[in-house]
């Protein structure tokens, strides 16, 4: 306990420190280059706190946060029921892992044009490529970690009579939890790329890739900043506290 | 219930491991399995589990064939076989929750089992916040506790100290005693075997066949297996350990 404890203060002393080194960095530009092309720090927290008070802005934002939850969502549910079955299947283990190598290579956002026409303009074309991003990290994960679940765990719960479904939800989930929780995190990334680059092109609403990519246009570069700034925030937030915790509570039979 | 043992012979591919096994345990029998490490004395239980069926031959229970495992023949592991993201109490209550019982039920038996191997206080701890023999403690109560017909032991005090595992003993010989399953123990230590068991199966090598077969009834026995010195001697000298006094004596209670 109380290692992690020091390590939990270490790395939070370790976030600060490349914050104030990053917003160092960028204050640098801003001093030799002009303001219509590098906006002050203080600026840019300006402008974040406009957009604070302005209802496009948690317009854009919640549409984001219900792109990226369908998305990220589902892709986790089915990588996980893909993952259990691909695991515990030896008929379709090594193809199937195979396939998701293969898929996984390409980046999520290649499958725009192909979803933009299959689904028509829209929200659904955005969630399934932020899905796309999210499902193979997860997949593989499960499926990795299913494979290596310990024999006797396996044994133990047939000679107590479990039944397949008892040895999925009881044995095997819970088993695999740790690597799906360091799936899932790897996944977010991909999610979170994804739907910002799918919004950036797309343009379908208000959302934070698009509020990007307008700024862009107008040359807005003060905008173009706050929104960078919106989308490192909300990324590290999502990841360091609301799956951090998530995970502590998952794993906390580790933690002790 | 009665086991049937009969040219029971297990080969992995050119490796024959079982070599036409015969015997008949009684219902209420207690027989262990002596051998050498590796000589197949874990696979014919793990046959009698179900967990692996018979190159040829058969193996019956209560008169029927044995082709899958089933909670009236419950096996306990050597070790690690309790589930690491369940407490105590919990991975002896999912016995009889995999037999469908409620959740509250299970719980309260749990407590009871716990507190008859003396784990009263003990319940929400993790397995690796208490010793190893408090943990092959808790195997005991979840073996127990489906109240098997069949109850067969796979090295059960192979990873203890020489003290626990005497205490281990003593806690499992009163559980046969007031429960009276069917027990086959396999097992490295001679004096485990003397101290428990009916009958000794003593084995050899691969291919194993049984070199030697010792009744010794079930009659009241303590730690003190003086008595046995004959017995003790006998089984040592078919697997192979000297026990002539003008040659390097055989430290007692060493394993073999």
């Amino acid at each position: 306990m109380s290692t992690n404890q020091t390590t939990g203060v270490a790395s939070k002393r370790a976030y600060v420190v490349a914050i104030a080194v990053i917003l160092f960095f960028w204050q640098v530009a801003a001093w030799f280059l002009p303001d219509f092309l590098m906006p002050d720090v203080p600026a840019a927290f300006v402008r974040l706190w406009e957009e604070f008070n302005s209802p496009t802005f948690w317009e854009g934002l919640g549409n984001s946060m219900t792109r990226l939850g369908a998305g990220y969502g589902s892709a986790i549910v089915l990588g996980i029921l893909i993952g259990l079955v691909g695991g515990t299947l030896n008929a379709v283990r090594s193809p199937l892992k195979a396939a998701i190598i293969i898929l996984q290579s390409i980046p999520s956002i290649a499958w725009v044009p192909l979803f933009l026409i299959l689904m028509g303009f829209g929200n659904l074309p955005i969630i399934v490529v932020v899905a796309i991003g999210a499902f193979f990290p997860t997949a593989l994960s499960v499926m990795n970690a299913t494979e290596s679940v310990e024999k006797v765990h396996i044994s133990a719960a047939r000679v107590m009579g479990a039944s397949k479904f008892q040895m999925l939800k009881r044995v095997y989930f819970p088993a695999v939890t740790p690597e799906l929780i360091t799936g899932a995190q790897l996944a977010f990334g991909n999610a979170w790329r994804a739907l910002i680059s799918a919004e950036m092109i797309v343009g379908f609403s208000a959302g934070l890739g698009k509020s990007l990519a307008y700024s862009g246009e107008i040359a807005d570069m003060t905008g173009v900043m706050t929104n960078i700034l919106v989308i490192a925030i909300l990324a590290a937030v999502i990841d360091q506290v609301i799956l951090e915790r998530i995970k502590h509570r998952l794993l906390r039979y580790q933690y002790l | 219930m009665k086991l049937q043992f009969s040219q029971v012979t297990k080969s992995f591919g050119d490796l024959s491991v079982i070599k036409q096994f015969d015997t008949t345990i009684e219902t209420g029998e207690i027989v262990a399995l002596v051998g050498p490490s590796g000589c197949g004395k874990s696979t014919l239980l793990h046959m009698v589990a179900g967990l692996q069926s018979a190159s040829s031959g058969t193996l019956t229970a209560g008169g029927k064939s044995v082709s899958k495992p089933s909670p009236e023949r419950t096996l306990v592991f050597q070790e690690h076989a309790l589930y690491p993201w369940m407490t105590l109490i919990e991975n002896v209550a999912l016995a009889l929750e995999f037999q469908n019982q409620p959740k509250q039920a299970a719980r309260a038996e749990a407590r009871k089992w716990l507190d008859r191997v003396k784990l009263t206080g003990f319940e929400e701890y993790y397995p690796h916040q208490v010793s190893g023999g408090m943990r092959q403690r808790c195997a005991l109560a979840r073996a127990f506790i489906a109240r098997p017909q069949v109850l067969l032991l796979d090295e059960p005090f192979g990873a203890l100290d020489a003290l626990t595992r005497m205490t281990l003993q003593s806690v499992l010989k009163d559980l046969i005693e007031e429960e009276r399953p069917t027990v086959v123990l396999v097992t490295h230590d001679v004096d485990e075997a003397l101290y428990l068991a009916d009958r000794v199966l003593v084995f050899s090598n691969r291919p194993a066949v049984v070199l030697k077969e010792l009744t010794l009834g079930h009659i009241p026995k303590t730690h003190d297996l003086s008595a046995f010195a004959d017995i003790r001697r006998d089984v040592l000298n078919l697997l192979g350990i000297d026990t002539d006094t003008t040659s390097t004596p055989v430290e007692q209670g060493e394993t073999v």
